[in-house]
């Protein structure tokens, strides 16, 4: 076995569209942007518009209890909710997980409110700053959480990479699962949103709109479920000019990888100057449908991956057709693959 | 660019794309070279010298990285960086958005290269690199600025895009001109052994032949208060771990990193290999160990059983040894369990109470101090200590000494319950 057979038993979302895969499904089919709310910034306000999508609050169905989760941050209770609708999704009781369950946890920037409010307080007074804040602050504590909260005390790990970073997880993933370390693995990818990072998008691109979510993907060697059919990357760059440089050698590998028709999930924004080059490199045939998860959902950065496979996962289960991922990603390596029904 | 799509084809099959095989579990990975940074010193023997020596690092917090005036501790381990500009490939003005960590990880890198009588990283499959807290001075930064200022601040990008580890990465790799992935392991103070387990994960299943492993974590403010908050720095700034009236951990920074090499594809002398690995997940609290260890002794039992060998064949284990209460409780049970009849003949050290708590740096700087203890056939204290613990039962180093060893292990265990232990090996000449 490796990555390119591993199976999709399930999936789950959390995102401005919802709390549900389905929800973002629907949405990313719908073709229209969320409404973006203009991003509250604390003091004296800013001078130049920010706006966010983020995600809605939390239906009463979603609320997950525990003691571990009681002070968790926003990304832990995304998370959470991912990862029990992506069990309950593979026929597995959310209640009492399987065993041989691995959690590969993925992020960008993490636990950043908690982390803003702590800083906060450390430049206020750092004799009074909360310890009850800091370890929530730490990349690693939403892993934490959701292991503790499914009973999973084997292998846990976190990532920080980025936007494309869970395609280095799924690669230990299927490494994890076809060594016997796990059976089945929860692949999640998350992110939370606050006013510095929502601010700090608006440095790249003026309409950049930030986003957040998880996106959770339950893997196994087999089962039902669409399958991981090839994976191509990473192909590395150094600069956003290599980055542009190397997407048509990304879309013509992974062309190779399958035939007939086929959908297209790209990493488009609905910028120009951001999407011109992954646009161009994978016009060079018809697709059955293109989706744009971020230009309706807003840009979710470490999470966005997750939810692009997430929904790959779905259109494949829906088209019974090939689904290609495109994940170019900002400032490290670019990636792409195959999700097959 | 064709160089580097070249060489990302090759990462493409060699590392994505390749069949996984099951993890041989004896297959050992060489270890060709080793690089350290620590506040004992930059480098192999400057490190060596300053353990042989009894030797602890601790001084007041600069008031240039930050201030300590409001917080209880006011010492830590302190990394004296070189002056001059390290990274020769990055403009002047942008030489500012250079994490301190980034540059002990640059200077340990060139220094494991070198051993392996490399001059860039040509032929590296990847690099696995651990993190607790990245570049968080920049993070902290960009939040002061924002702060500050209603309207925008150009430089706030700049802050903004340096402040992702993996920014920080791509730094060391236009340094070499090098392409490939960059995985970034981040459970807390677990990472830098984590990564090196991973790394040799990689190689074993063939997913990779060579690969740059290691971890780093530089003070920041933020982590700082953020420990002083928990009462878990010792209020006299000195570590004393085991020590039965220890009342706290000492921060420090540093890096290290090992190349790793299947022995297959073995391009330089080993100097040592990773004979074992495991990782398991404390349930127990968030930021507290399981009295018992638990998690420790299955990481402790699985990395031996992997390795091949009993724990009486353990020559010497580089403790996580916080100075905390309640780690050292728990890993001092957990090695009692684990070795059994065998406890009372493990020399067991804390290299912490010399240079303080690297965080995401201390799993991959104690492996290195483990090949070094390996390789010189020594064994480093655990200083500062007046009455030894009662749980105890390992033979405390409390000087350095000479000793005969061929296993070395080492623990670490980070908060959020990530517990890793590795195994290293001595080669005989």
């Amino acid at each position: 076995m490796n990555s390119r057979n591993i199976c999709i038993r399930g999936v789950g979302a959390v995102s401005s569209a919802g709390w549900s895969a389905a929800a973002m499904h629907e949405a990313v089919l719908a073709g229209t942007p969320l409404p973006a709310t203009p991003c509250a910034r604390p003091g004296e306000g800013r001078s130049w518009p920010c706006a966010s999508r983020l995600a809605p609050a939390v239906p009463p169905e979603k609320i997950a209890r525990h003691p571990r989760l009681r002070r968790s941050s926003a990304i832990t209770r995304y998370s959470v909710a991912a990862a029990l609708e992506a069990l309950a999704d593979a026929g597995h009781d959310p209640t009492a997980p399987p065993p041989g369950l691995g959690i590969l946890f993925v992020m960008q920037n993490g636990c950043v409110n908690y982390t803003g409010r702590f800083y906060h307080e450390v430049l206020q007074n750092p004799a009074q700053a909360s310890p009850l804040i800091f370890p929530e602050t730490v990349f690693n504590a939403p892993a934490s959480h959701i292991a503790s909260f499914l009973g999973v005390d084997g292998a846990v790990s976190t990532l920080v990479g980025s936007s494309n970073a869970i395609m280095e997880a799924l690669d230990t993933a299927a490494f994890w699962i076809s060594s016997g370390i796990i059976e089945e693995c929860l692949l999640i990818a998350a992110e939370e949103c606050d006013w510095l990072s929502a601010e700090a998008l608006t440095y790249y691109h003026p309409k950049l709109i930030a986003s957040e979510g998880a996106g959770a993907l339950l893997l196994a060697a087999s089962g039902d479920g669409p399958k991981v059919g090839a994976v191509i990357g990473p192909l590395a760059y150094l600069s956003w000019q290599e980055r542009c440089e190397l997407l048509p050698e990304l879309a013509a590998q992974t062309q190779a990888q399958f035939q007939g028709q086929a959908t297209l999930i790209n990493d488009r924004t609905g910028i120009t100057k951001l999407d011109h080059a992954e646009a161009a490199a994978w016009s060079g045939r018809s697709w059955n449908s293109v989706l744009s998860p971020k230009y309706i959902l807003g840009e979710s950065m470490g999470a966005s991956s997750s939810l692009q496979l997430v929904l790959g996962a779905m259109a494949a289960r829906q088209t019974q057709q090939p689904v290609v991922i495109s994940m170019p990603g900002t400032n490290t390596a670019a990636y792409a693959c195959v999700v097959t029904p | 660019m064709n160089t580097c799509v070249g060489s990302s084809t090759l990462h493409t099959t060699n590392l994505i794309l390749s069949s996984l095989v099951p993890s041989p579990s004896r297959q050992s990975i060489a270890i060709t070279g080793a690089g350290i940074v620590s506040p004992l010193g930059l480098g192999w023997q400057a490190n060596e010298q300053s353990l042989a020596a009894d030797r602890t690092a601790f001084r007041p917090v600069p008031a240039g990285l930050f201030d300590t005036r409001e917080l209880i501790a006011k010492t830590a381990g302190v990394v004296d960086l070189p002056a001059a500009n390290l990274f020769h490939r990055i403009p002047s003005h942008k030489q500012a958005f250079v994490d301190r960590g980034t540059q002990m990880l640059l200077i340990a890198i060139r220094e494991a290269l070198a051993q392996a009588g490399r001059q860039n990283m040509e032929g590296i499959d990847a690099m696995v690199i651990g993190t607790s807290a990245g570049a968080m001075p920049l993070g902290e930064s960009y939040f002061e600025h924002a702060q500050q200022e209603a309207g925008r601040v150009p430089s706030q990008l700049s802050r903004a895009e340096h402040y992702q580890p993996q920014r920080q990465m791509n730094s060391i790799a236009a340094e070499f001109d090098w392409r490939g992935p960059v995985i970034i392991v981040s459970n807390a103070c677990a990472s830098g052994a984590n990564a090196i387990g991973w790394a040799a994960d990689m190689i074993r299943s063939g997913r990779a032949k060579r690969v740059l492993a290691g971890g780093y974590d530089a003070l920041a403010r933020l982590v700082f208060a953020g420990f002083d908050s928990l009462h878990a720095l010792a209020p006299s700034g000195i570590p004393r771990p085991f020590d039965a009236q220890r009342d706290g951990l000492a921060l420090g920074e540093g890096a290290a990193v090992m190349l790793l090499e299947a022995e297959d594809a073995r391009q330089s002398a080993a100097l040592g290999d990773v004979s074992g690995y495991a990782t398991a997940t404390d349930l127990h609290h968030l930021t507290q160990p399981d009295p018992a260890g638990k998690a420790a002794i299955r990481t402790m039992t699985a990395a031996c059983v992997q390795a091949g060998i009993s724990p009486a064949q353990i020559g010497y284990i580089n403790s996580h040894g916080t100075g905390t209460p309640f780690n050292d409780v728990a890993e001092a049970a957990a090695i009692a369990t684990w070795a059994g009849d065998a406890v009372a003949g493990i020399p067991v050290s804390s290299t912490k109470s010399a240079m303080g708590h690297l965080l995401g740096g201390a799993g991959a700087v104690e492996a290195v101090i483990c090949l070094m203890a390996l390789q010189g056939q020594w064994l480093p204290a655990s200083l500062n200590v007046r009455e030894v613990d009662p749980v105890v039962r390992f033979d405390l180093v409390r000087q350095f000494r000479r000793a005969a060893l061929d296993y070395a292990l080492t623990n670490s265990f980070g908060f959020g319950g990530t517990n890793a232990t590795l195994v290293l090996q001595r080669r005989s000449a």
